[in-house]
């Protein structure tokens, strides 16, 4: 375990190097009609930030969330992987957005359109944002965790909608180049390996980042505890 | 040490005010996000679930539809591309072969071309003419991604496959 915990900042960097030199100086550029010329390194970019905010990060906030409503894996654990988790979910939808912005504005001709699936990712960000304040409300740490846990299940029903929406819709916005309806992969040979590795690099990052962001939380309670013991203790003194 | 006369007083204590703060503060945020969840759905999903209507669809109710704005989708006809100083001036085709003109003012994005679907911003004259006058051409990208080969065909009108 203390091995995989120490390999995973290197591959981490390593995986993420990687698909920044195949992204940026190995695969071809694309034909204009399908790709954009070099636009298409966006490819190894957008969708995999895109993949890990909806799916990887916000799955996780989900399945703690749902784990700590459940009275047999309740525990303090999976609220803090709840809420850290969704710390990260929103850094990583706040990046999709603005990559989407920056890939759209020379491929579409515009940074924002308010289609269906743009719209609907921008409410998620939004719903997240409701989180991160509800956390921050005072109160009984037990009550506080269970109102998050509920609310982070409930804002997860928007990512069924942001998936099909490309489906469900007519949207600005392409359907998906690998996983779509058809089953036909849309991409292929280097570029295909490059967008892979591009999901697992920054599927990587998450868990990077979560981890960190984990002992982070640990150690602010522990110190809250610890001033909190300080001043029970004081108090205590005072009275004697 | 606790007072003894303070244990005999059960009256109910007022709680701080630290913890109602904190409560109207909660209540406040989620006031504002609802406003701007309404806002963002009455910008988006409300209006335009579907963001355009095709060429086939426009034409269908086309007299519905008088010189009210409306975003209006389909390919672009090889062929028919006349950059003109305001713009370009092109045809549009739906699925079942319909084709619309469009007088687009603007700049073209950089991936406007033949074959190439797009979506334009804009208005029919009124509902018996056949020009669309368009202020925005938005490219409509698809899915795939082909590499580019150098020797690859070239079609007469400059694109490749």
């Amino acid at each position: 375990m203390k091995l995989l915990q120490r390999a995973l900042g290197p591959a981490t960097l390593v995986t993420l190097l990687g698909t920044f030199i195949m992204g940026m100086w190995v695969t071809p550029k694309a034909t204009m009609l399908d790709g954009g010329g070099d636009l298409v390194r966006m490819l190894y970019v957008h969708p995999a930030v895109a993949w890990v905010a909806l799916y990887v990060s916000f799955g996780t906030t989900t399945v703690a969330s749902a784990l700590y409503l459940w009275r047999r894996t309740r525990s303090v654990v999976m609220d803090r992987i709840a809420y850290c988790a969704m710390e990260v979910s929103a850094l990583f939808i706040f990046l999709t957005l603005v990559t989407g912005s920056i890939w759209g504005r020379p491929a579409w001709g515009v940074w924002w359109a308010w289609d269906a699936r743009l719209t609907s990712t921008a409410i998620l960000g939004v719903f997240v944002l409701g989180y991160l304040a509800l956390r921050r409300a005072n109160g009984d740490p037990e009550a506080r965790a269970r109102r998050s846990a509920v609310f982070g299940i409930l804002i997860a029903l928007d990512i069924p909608i942001i998936h099909f929406a490309v489906v469900w819709w007519k949207t600005l916005h392409q359907s998906a180049t690998v996983l779509n309806s058809t089953g036909n992969v849309l991409v292929h040979g280097s570029m295909l390996w490059t967008l892979l590795l591009s999901f697992v690099a920054f599927t990587l990052l998450f868990v990077w980042l979560l981890r960190f962001r984990y002992r982070l939380e640990v150690m602010r309670e522990t110190s809250q505890q610890s001033r909190r013991d300080v001043a029970v203790a004081a108090r205590q003194r005072e009275g004697a | 040490m606790v007072d003894d006369k303070s244990i005999d007083d059960l009256s109910p204590v007022t709680p701080p005010a630290v913890a109602n703060r904190s409560r109207r503060r909660s209540i406040g945020v989620i006031v504002v996000l609802i406003a701007i969840v309404g806002v963002l759905l009455s910008q988006g999903l409300l209006h335009s679930l579907n963001y355009f209507e095709t060429v086939d669809q426009a034409l269908a109710h086309k007299a519905s539809l008088g010189s009210s704005t409306i975003r209006l989708e389909g390919v672009v006809a090889p062929g028919t591309i006349k950059r003109t100083n305001q713009g370009a001036q092109f045809y549009i085709t739906g699925s079942k072969h319909h084709r619309v003109f469009v007088n687009a003012v603007g700049t073209p994005p950089e991936l406007f071309q033949a074959n190439i679907p797009v979506v334009v911003v804009g208005h029919f004259a009124n509902a018996a003419a056949m020009t669309f006058q368009s202020n925005q051409i938005m490219v409509k990208h698809s899915a795939s991604y082909i590499a580019a080969h150098p020797s690859r065909v070239r079609a007469p009108n400059g694109t490749t496959r």
